[in-house]
């Protein structure tokens, strides 16, 4: 045996023995934190499991009889233009979603948190939006958008801007903006309480140094207050993501993915082939996609974001 | 955890493993709760009791009756019949309503769960899917015998599949052709003597209507994204010759037939210009609306847009006189939309007598009566039908006419995304992103994959 090959098993034996001994010191705290692990094991482990599974059959809905085809799913999928489609649609749906309420929450928080009169009525009221059921949101964004019964119509047909209600909602080109809106409404509040949180840990000392040195509002604004946040802009952003790609009711609620599929992403595809049309195998494979996607786009966006060896 | 090399404390800073740990069952979570047990974004206030076959383990049996759409006008009424029906045989009745857009997810939910309701109703169009899963009992001994007779013929076939009843006709509906006659007197047409015979009938009356001083669209349009855009451009496809699926199943959706219904279709709103504005933002719901609010000059609706105009008058909320005609006829004849709804015995159920105790309870024909009258469906029992309140009734008269040329959508186990590809191809052209032709070419292909 060579020195290095000794070194090797040497130094793998007292890993390994570290490792006991390390479990054994804390044996107790396992012992503590098992029964939580085994119910996460079950509620979460085996519904992922479980998709996975379901996506390697055929199993259609009105039948109880499931069909192993391996990857077939996946492969159709890869091949179908559809997916593609729905790719792109839901990019733009997240993109444009949480862009927006990050913009929206930033401003809204900058201000709530100077000090303005009615601080305390604004703050609470950026949080009625949130607190509001999001299907019930949606149906008065959809009753908003109208062309017939619709407030907005209402409202530009009343200024003569226009001379029959426009059906925002039903344009395949423009649909996607109107659900838009209504998830950059009811996001919103989140994303200012979250910022608004984060700017009260600033020091104010930093902005007192700033403008003694000459620093205008902007500058303050570039240089102390947006690196500050960028821990919780990453965490807000990253669960604002998450929730926008995963988010069913709004879209379902104001359009059911139409006209013509133009709104429908990943999540109402997967809806509406797994649970309407009874293709639970395809919806499955659609849903580990998802799950892929959001896992994958965790991991680089969390790489990037503590580049330079920043912790969150 | 690593030292904290910030400003910020340690107890604020949060390990990226156990971010990343956290964001993977998250996102695991979220995505498979979408696919694994059905859409957890839409089922919210299903009503679904949840609870077993057998009602528990007290001495009273119990019977657990699903039913779908129980609004306030008809809330009543099964409230005092179940609770007679409960006197009547000492059991308990656990009588769960959930809403349409729940309704399918709940059954099958419910049946794959092995927690099938003992009764359900549901619209005879699903019969193929649950029949696939083993999930109906054939009612053949009670449709067969005396009982079924007093069903009108055609709704008692309604309920049959390869050749059983799987099922007994709990409600029916067809349609026809609504028009304003404040609408037509405005735009120079007779009110007493329409004319819409034809789809041809009915252009030239919303042509004349579109260029009179009447302020309000001619006609009702749906286009948006629901079922129920099928089901008024059906009429369309059907009296032009054109059919949904041959005598094997297959997809027939592009013949010449259908591309000129699907063509009049939406000349309607691209040519001719005579509908609402956005068809496609509009649903069945929408126009039946607008018509119910005098905003509109005809629509093709159900019998209880006329019940529902009848009591808006009444209370003084619209003041607008309406007509009812027959749903217009194409080169090929004229069809109205059936619905039927079942009432069915789940093959689950351990109290399978006591389920046909309840269901032959409900056909009493008084109780018939009292809820074809409350809710707005044509009777489905004859005798229901024959009394003078339905077939003396100015709302009610023609829709009992329509009954001779109603026809229902095929039979098919995956009825729902035949439909939706039929309303993608409807909204492709209405938005004019593609030719009828087209539109329709498209579909057939799509559906003859997904029927392979």
């Amino acid at each position: 045996m060579s020195l290095a090959e000794e070194y090797t098993e040497t130094s793998d034996d007292s890993r390994l023995e570290r490792g006991l001994a390390y479990v054994q010191r804390n044996s107790r705290a396992y012992l503590l934190i098992a029964p939580a692990a085994v119910f996460l094991l079950a509620v979460v482990g085996y519904p992922i499991i479980e998709t996975f599974r379901l996506s390697l059959y055929q199993s259609p809905a009105d039948s109880n009889i499931e069909t192993f085809v391996g990857l077939q799913h996946y492969v159709e999928i890869f091949n179908s233009d559809i997916f593609y489609r729905l790719l792109w649609q839901t990019g733009r749906w997240v993109v444009a979603g949480v862009a927006g309420k990050t913009l929206l929450g930033l401003l809204i928080a900058v201000h709530l948190k100077g000090d303005i009169r009615g601080r305390k009525f604004f703050r609470t009221a950026f949080l009625i939006p949130w607190g509001i059921p999001y299907a019930i949101s949606a149906v008065v964004f959809r009753w908003i958008e109208h062309p017939q019964f619709g407030y907005l119509n209402a409202i530009l047909l009343k200024l003569g801007i226009i001379e029959q209600g426009i059906g925002i909602l039903g344009n395949p080109s423009i649909a996607w903006l109107g659900v838009v809106v209504a998830d950059i409404w009811i996001g919103t509040p989140f994303m200012a309480i979250i910022f608004l949180a984060g700017l009260q840990s600033i020091p104010q000392e930093l902005y007192e140094a700033a403008a003694i040195d000459g620093a205008e509002k902007w500058h303050q604004f570039r240089y102390i207050t947006l690196p500050q946040l960028k821990s919780v802009v990453l965490i807000a952003t990253l669960l604002s993501t998450i929730w926008t790609f995963v988010s069913f009711d709004v879209i379902w609620t104001m359009t059911g993915g139409g006209p013509i599929s133009s709104t429908a992403t990943l999540v109402i595809h997967i809806y509406q082939v797994g649970l309407q049309n009874g293709n639970l195998g395809r919806g499955a494979a659609y849903s580990v996609i998802g799950f892929l996607f959001l896992f994958v786009f965790a991991i680089i966006y969390l790489r990037i974001y503590t580049r330079g060896g920043d912790e969150l | 955890m690593q030292p904290d090399n910030n400003d910020r404390s340690v107890e604020d800073s949060i390990d990226r493993r156990q971010l990343l740990q956290a964001l993977g069952a998250g996102g695991a979570i979220a995505i498979a709760g979408c696919s694994g047990d059905g859409g957890s974004g839409s089922d919210g206030g299903d009503g679904d009791s949840g609870s077993g076959g057998d009602g528990g383990d007290g001495s009273t049996q119990s019977v657990q009756f699903l039913t779908m759409g129980v609004g306030d006008n008809i809330k009543q009424f099964f409230e005092e019949n179940n609770a007679a029906f409960e006197d009547e045989h000492d059991v308990d009745v656990e009588f769960t309503s959930v809403t349409w857009d729940n309704a399918r997810q709940t059954v099958n939910n419910r049946v794959d769960g092995g927690e099938a309701p003992d009764v359900s109703r549901w619209p005879a169009r699903w019969i193929p899917q649950l029949v696939g899963k083993d999930a109906l009992e054939p009612l053949d001994d009670m449709m067969d015998g005396e009982f079924g007779e007093q069903f009108y013929d055609g709704v008692a076939e309604g309920t049959m599949y390869n050749g059983s009843h799987y099922g007994v006709p709990w409600a029916a509906s067809n349609k026809c052709l609504y028009y304003n006659k404040d609408v037509f007197e405005t735009a120079g047409l007779d009110p007493e003597d329409p004319s819409l015979d034809s789809w041809q009938d009915m252009l030239d009356a919303a042509t004349q209507i579109r260029d009179s001083d009447a302020s309000v669209p001619a006609l009702g349009l749906a286009g948006a994204d629901a079922i129920e855009t099928g089901s008024q451009y059906y009429h369309y496809h059907w009296s032009h010759g054109a059919d949904l699926v041959d005598d094997e199943g297959m997809p027939v959706v592009n013949s010449s037939g259908a591309v000129d219904a699907l063509s009049l279709y939406t000349d309607l709103h691209l040519e001719h210009n005579v509908t609402q504005s956005s068809p496609l933002s509009s649903t069945r719901q929408d126009i039946r609306q607008l018509f119910e609010n005098g905003d509109l000059g005809m629509v093709i609706g159900h019998v209880y847009t006329g019940l529902n105009i009848t009591a808006a008058k009444e209370n003084g909320d619209v003041d607008f006189d309406y007509g009812i005609v027959q749903v217009p006829r194409g080169p090929e004849g004229r069809y109205s939309l059936f619905t039927i709804d079942t009432l069915a015995i789940l093959s689950q159920s351990e109290h399978k007598d006591l389920a046909r105790d309840l269901i032959r309870f409900y056909f009493d024909e008084e109780r018939r009566f009292q809820y074809s009258k409350q809710k707005g469906f044509l009777p489905v029992v004859e005798a229901v039908g024959e009394r003078s309140y339905f077939s003396e009734s100015k709302n009610w008269g023609p829709f009992v006419e329509a009954g001779q040329y109603a026809r229902a959508r095929p039979k098919l186990g995956n009825f729902s995304e035949f439909n939706d590809r039929m309303v993608q191809a409807i909204q492709e052209a209405l938005a004019d992103r593609k030719s009828p032709q087209k539109a329709l070419n498209d579909a057939q292909s799509d559906l003859e994959d997904a029927m392979e």
